[in-house]
């Protein structure tokens, strides 16, 4: 068993722990990133609805300072995203 | 032949964000671009400029001929882009002013990511070069509307308020702005399109593309221009008002 377990472990080599450890990286950095942008986008389109159900004719309004907020809050999700694009391809 | 198509696709994918980079040396000066954001955006600039010459003589033609169909579209786009961005400006004079600019935005951010539909051409705002220049134009004009809305000396004691002790925080918040309006742009795109490639290439190379192209291309890319160019508006009224 434990000579199993040897032979297997001199088989990895230092190139293919850092491969996994990129693809765990970059999968961590998106799983946990988005986790604030989705909510913050989920929050901000709940309070514009909110508002446009009370003032309909405050709609076009709304709408974009709805966009224009989302478009903001959804910066950090795009940072992690750029960082999981550098993990994958780059590094 | 469907094979032969499967396999262009998956040699599609290992090139994925590979860049041809050309080398030009001009005297002493040494310029480097990628081939194909160049050229995408050449096509671009070509479209629209296209489409204005088309708009033109449209409306150089009798005012009692009926417009036809594309002049009535983008008579239309026109309206609602003046109405959608002038209003968003702090005062009706600054709109006027800067409606030209801003709308020349929307339009080359919009064409660009529709390109990126068009089989066999790429979207030009999927390199980050293309959208850090126009960041950074967006960055210097909003720098220079701030310096003449409130004079040279109020425009630097304004990075020591609050306090003094602020204004290394004045200058990474002034500088960050065209970085992040740049990312964001061209993280979605670049996102979208490497999303499509890989379910294109591994998954699904039929039906799904199509539909993934029509959100992530169009509908998308609609919204990013949209948010690129309200972002510009927002950065030059901030530049302006305060």
């Amino acid at each position: 068993m434990l000579q199993e377990a040897q032979a297997v472990a001199g088989g990895i080599s230092g190139a293919d722990i850092a491969l996994a450890a990129k693809y765990i990286a970059a999968g961590l950095c998106m799983g946990i990133g988005s986790i604030g942008p989705a909510l913050a986008e989920g929050i901000a389109a709940a309070h514009a609805l909110d508002g446009m159900a009370r003032q309909p004719e405050m709609q076009g309004a709304l709408m974009r300072t709805m966009v224009l907020g989302q478009a903001i809050s959804e910066s950090t999700g795009i940072y992690s995203l750029l960082i999981a694009i550098v993990l994958l391809f780059v590094v | 032949m469907i094979k032969a198509i499967f396999e262009q696709l998956a040699s599609s994918l290992t090139h994925l964000g590979e860049k041809q980079i050309v080398t030009l040396q001009l005297g002493s000066l040494q310029i480097q671009f990628d081939k194909a954001a160049m050229i995408m955006s050449w096509i671009v600039i070509g479209l629209l400029v296209l489409l204005a010459l088309f708009l033109r003589r449209a409306l150089l033609q009798d005012i009692e001929d009926k417009p036809n169909r594309v002049q009535a579209a983008l008579d239309a786009l026109i309206d609602l882009l003046q109405g959608q961005l002038t209003s968003s400006f702090s005062s009706e004079r600054l709109g006027r002013q800067m409606f030209p600019f801003i709308s020349t935005l929307f339009l080359f951010v919009l064409f660009s990511n529709w390109l990126g539909v068009v089989p066999g051409l790429s979207a030009p705002t999927q390199d980050l070069n293309i959208t850090m220049g126009l960041a950074l134009m967006v960055f210097v004009l909003s720098q220079v509307l701030a310096i003449r809305a409130k004079g040279m000396k109020k425009y630097w004691k304004g990075y020591l308020e609050p306090v003094p002790f602020l204004l290394p925080l004045n200058i990474i918040g002034e500088l960050s702005r065209p970085l992040s309006h740049a990312f964001r742009l061209f993280g979605n795109i670049l996102a979208g399109t490497i999303l499509v490639t890989i379910v294109t290439a591994k998954f699904a190379p039929i039906v799904l593309p199509s539909v993934l192209n029509l959100i992530f291309g169009l509908f998308f890319g609609s919204i990013q221009a949209f948010v690129f160019a309200i972002l510009a508006v927002a950065y030059i009224n901030v530049a302006v008002e305060s």
